[in-house]
């Protein structure tokens, strides 16, 4: 009684039951000893090393999710708009992030199935594979770009695209060369950490602390209601909340083992990711926001250029921090967003798909994880590619994808079939509902901008 | 002798893995379908305008980028 292509470490019996054990599951199981350890001792310390082990999957969603597009956005939004509107609507959007997140968090601990395996369980393959579809072009069209912030990043530095990008994919197989979760997840963390690099970057443009109250206080000043205005609204949003976070948090959280014990150190982790991804996502503005006060089009920049026109004003020093926090984006995302895709394609196919599947287990799982990063870097590679257009655009297409996501999100989690007591609570879903207004009113309004530019002019914007 | 050995570690990762992970969370668990649900009408709506909402913007999009191109 073998499960699909894993061949069992052992079986026995209970009851009248063989029980088939798996590679992933010994793994799974040493996982979880340590957290019970923890769990069963008392103090400051076994409290730390608890939240220690239990936080990952939130983490590395919400920095993976500050990428090479979503640093260039804020860049973008620093150098066009300045300290303003965008600051505390930035802080807004990780807000909806944590909302939406969390819902993940409880699916996972309480099904311990991914997103995609539960909506082709519970609505069937017709619209199991809509999302599929959404699914995957989103994650392709969103890993050119990390390879893009990527390539721009160390093209800072003077290398080469090919290293580049053969760079980012040596680190990507490094990751997963552990075969054993806690490993990946804890070198993907390590290179995460990094995305706060744009903290220092932005004390070195020694930006203007009132103005930066002023604008977290009173939301001013307001941008000029257009076109332009709203495609930097709808990208920042799509730095924030997409699809493949939902995807890649729920596997993370399966794959990791959280139980419904865990839900609320997932909620820390969650928030804690939220935290510190909002510090990055608003350092990276301030850090911009220079070239705005400087009258400096930021139309043409691409990643690096952002970095080479901050040169003067933070030095070569500041501005290779700058480029090497985008390298760092386009990296972590690279490595999360693949994952996603892989987790997803395996919980549809009912493959093994686990990063504690040794290379001869999980040949479909680390295929599909190979075949998504390499493509997507080959292309990069294509020379006259457009960037800054592309990546925006990239954003965009992420929260007009998002309301459909949503929607089965939120059907899930208050399936009380599968959730039992932990279906949302009526805040939670008032909240997650003005999420999904929001998204879908910002997409509307964007699609009306392009359909009929004029419009605005004539409700008195630019 | 080293057959024993063998099956003795496998009787400890089995003792192990079914000491510390719920039932539901074993590989050979999750190889069983959660039911299907039967959507009401108006589910189905809302998934349905929806479905047309992304298409509807993906053609924006593309028209988007052919007039930005051109």
């Amino acid at each position: 009684m073998s499960v699909g292509s894993q061949p069992p470490r052992t079986n026995g019996i209970a009851g009248d039951e063989i029980v088939v054990i798996t590679h992933e599951d010994v793994d799974r199981a040493h996982d979880r000893v340590r957290v019970s350890t923890a769990r069963g001792q008392r103090g400051f310390f076994s409290g730390a090393r608890l939240l220690w082990l239990l936080v990952g999957p939130g983490v590395l969603v919400m920095l993976g999710e500050n990428d090479g597009p979503s640093m260039l956005s804020y860049a973008a939004t620093g150098a066009k708009f300045g300290i303003g509107f965008f600051l505390p609507f930035v802080v807004l959007t990780f807000c909806m992030a944590i909302i939406v997140q969390e819902m993940t968090v409880r699916l996972g601990a309480a099904t311990h199935r991914g997103h995609a395996e539960l909506i082709f369980d519970r609505f069937g393959p017709f619209w199991g594979w809509f999302s599929m579809i959404d699914l995957a072009v989103g994650n392709f069209l969103t890993l050119i770009t990390e390879f893009i912030a990527i390539r721009a990043g160390l093209g800072f530095f003077g290398v080469p695209p090919w290293i580049a990008v053969l760079i980012a994919l040596v680190i990507l197989y490094a990751a997963l060369m552990s075969h054993r979760y806690w490993t990946w997840e804890r070198i993907t963390l390590a290179a995460a950490a990094f995305n706060l690099v744009f903290i220092p970057v932005a004390l070195m443009t020694h930006p203007d602390w009132h103005a930066v109250r002023h604008s977290l206080i009173a939301w001013q000043p307001l941008p000029g209601f257009n076109k332009d205005t709203l495609l930097i609204v709808l990208a920042d949003i799509g730095a924030t909340v997409t699809p493949w976070m939902l995807f890649f948090q729920q596997s993370a959280t399966v794959d990791k083992g959280l139980t419904t014990k865990d839900i609320r150190f997932g909620r820390i982790d969650t928030v804690l990711g939220a935290a510190l991804a909002t510090a990055a996502a608003v350092a990276t503005i301030l850090a911009t926001a220079p070239l705005f006060a400087h009258q400096m089009t930021a139309d043409n920049f691409q990643a690096a250029e952002f970095a080479q026109a901050l040169q003067p004003i933070i030095g070569r020093f500041g501005a290779s921090l700058f480029a090497l926090g985008m390298v760092e984006a386009g990296i972590v995302a690279s490595i999360t967003i693949s994952t996603s895709s892989a987790y997803a394609f395996g919980e549809v196919t009912h493959k093994p798909h686990s990063l504690n599947l040794p290379m001869r287990q999980g040949k479909a799982f680390y295929s599909v994880l190979t075949l998504c990063a390499v493509s997507a870097a080959a292309i990069v590679l294509i020379p006259g590619l457009p960037l800054v257009y592309v990546v925006l655009l990239v954003n965009v297409v992420a929260v007009l994808a998002m309301p459909p996501a949503l929607v089965f999100l939120f059907m899930l989690v208050n399936d009380k079939e599968i959730m039992g007591d932990l279906v949302s609570p009526v805040w939670a879903n008032v909240l997650s509902s003005a999420v999904v207004f929001v998204l879908t009113t910002a997409g509307l309004l964007f699609g009306i901008s392009v359909i009929a530019p004029n419009i605005f002019a004539a409700l008195g914007g630019k | 002798m080293v057959r024993k050995e063998e099956a003795h570690n496998l009787e400890a990762d089995r003792t192990l893995v079914l000491s510390s992970l719920e039932h539901d969370q074993l590989v050979r668990a999750k190889k069983h379908h959660i039911p299907r649900r039967i959507l009401k009408g108006p589910e189905l709506a809302v998934l349905w305008a929806l479905r047309i909402y992304l298409l509807f913007m993906m053609a924006v999009v593309v028209y988007q980028v052919w007039t930005a191109a051109h």
